[in-house]
């Protein structure tokens, strides 16, 4: 994104939508700062700045990776579908994704609104795939990991993103190890981060692993996403 | 809030489950959302939400939606033990969950006042800016803007329409004070 100076007349509708506090007004010209901005191109879309000083500009490797893990319009080339996930648990009664016995997890690093650089991926997924999960496929994470160790492609790693999210899931025995990631991480790492957990309901629509997740001492929330099952293939 | 999505390489590609999926998105619309994804992605978004203020609607929406039985997923966003009870009442079994064990690492890059984040945070994508919340604020405070008004401009660039404006106004009213 860049914002033509010879237009800015200083308003500062952009400063104050920007997500990321990457806009300052310098000499009442409306400045980007590069390294912060992480192309989610909201203020280009609805600053409405009155001279149309906001300009999409064409971005070149890697700096564009930064648009698809920012923009919710952007549609993700493996994904395709907008935004930063996948489906994940929406279609689950007609894909079958996350199996009875099986736990999801989607770790969203640099969320709620803070942002990341995607080398914070790595803090996980080092450690991750050590455990032995099974990364979703589609996820435009799982896109950029290169080997089985976990590593991401170094190019990539000091391009800042609005959110990334780290989709997979392992079988129920394997729950206590990924926690201990989580715990692990949470004291190391440089931004915020959120946890999902997606699992199957019991038939008398009890949910298990709430239990399990007390016990270990993690705060399950009182709201969720619930797929009614109501899809039929 | 409400959602429905097609599933790709199932029913994703196909027409019929399109014309499903806007019949869908038509019953959400009826039923008196205060929110709603914008009417022209209809016919190409995969996903479609609604946002309501009342639990009797969401009741209502997923009444009709078992009854047509479209066979294309749906998902309802909000407390476990309400959802509970509504599939409960209309006989249904939930399928899958996706709980939240809330926010870890380093908290306190995040704002100050936890009514900020809970507007910020209506944004699944995260588009809303903590600084247009605080001016808007101020807009109101100076007698410049009427909450209303703040709650619909602040829902703009949440494109995917599951910004709750009725919650937002409530604590916008609180935050005035």
């Amino acid at each position: 994104m860049l914002i033509k100076e010879e237009l800015c007349i200083g308003c500062g509708q952009c400063v104050i939508i920007c997500p990321v506090h990457a806009i300052s007004l310098v000499n009442e010209i409306a400045i980007i700062n590069k390294e912060k901005c992480v192309e989610c191109y909201v203020c280009h879309r609805d600053a409405d700045c009155p001279t149309r000083a906001i300009k999409s500009e064409r971005l070149k490797w890697p700096r564009i990776i930064r648009n698809p893990f920012s923009s919710v319009v952007a549609t993700h080339k493996l994904t395709g579908i907008p935004g930063r996930g996948t489906e994940e648990m929406k279609t689950n009664d007609i894909t079958n994704r996350y199996k009875h016995g099986e736990i999801g997890f989607s770790i969203e690093i640099g969320r709620p609104g803070v942002s990341t650089f995607l080398k914070n991926i790595e803090l996980f997924t080092a450690r991750l795939s050590k455990v032995g999960v099974i990364y979703e496929k589609e996820s435009p994470v799982t896109a950029i990991i290169i080997d089985e160790e976990g590593h991401i492609n170094p190019e990539l790693k000091e391009e800042r993103v609005l959110s990334a999210i780290i989709e997979f899931k392992i079988s129920e025995n394997k729950l206590n190890k990924v926690l201990q990631v989580i715990r692990d991480v949470d004291k190391i790492i440089d931004t915020v981060f959120t946890v999902g957990v997606v699992t199957r309901v019991a038939g008398d629509n009890s949910i298990p692993v709430i239990n399990l997740l007390e016990k270990e001492g993690f705060n399950v929330q009182p709201n969720a996403k619930i797929n009614l099952g109501l899809g039929k293939i | 809030m409400l959602l429905t999505c097609l599933a790709k390489g199932f029913n994703r590609e196909n027409i019929e489950s399109r014309k499903k999926l806007i019949k869908i998105a038509e019953i959400f619309n009826q039923n008196n959302p205060v929110n709603i994804i914008p009417k022209f992605t209809w016919k190409v978004s995969p996903v479609i939400t609604a946002v309501y203020d009342n639990i009797n609607a969401i009741k209502e929406v997923v009444r009709k939606l078992k009854r047509e039985d479209f066979g294309i997923s749906i998902v309802i966003s909000g407390i476990i033990s309400e959802i509970r009870d509504i599939m409960n009442e209309m006989s249904l079994n939930m399928h899958t969950v996706h709980l939240s064990l809330g926010i870890f690492g380093k908290k306190e890059l995040l704002p100050s006042e936890q009514q900020i984040l809970e507007i910020t945070t209506m944004c699944g994508h995260h588009c809303i800016s903590t600084q247009s919340i605080e001016h808007y604020i101020n807009l109101i405070r100076e007698g410049k803007m009427s909450i209303e008004k703040a709650a619909q401009n602040l829902a703009k660039p949440c494109v995917c329409g599951i910004f709750n404006t009725s919650r937002a106004i409530e604590i916008l009213n609180e935050l005035k004070k």
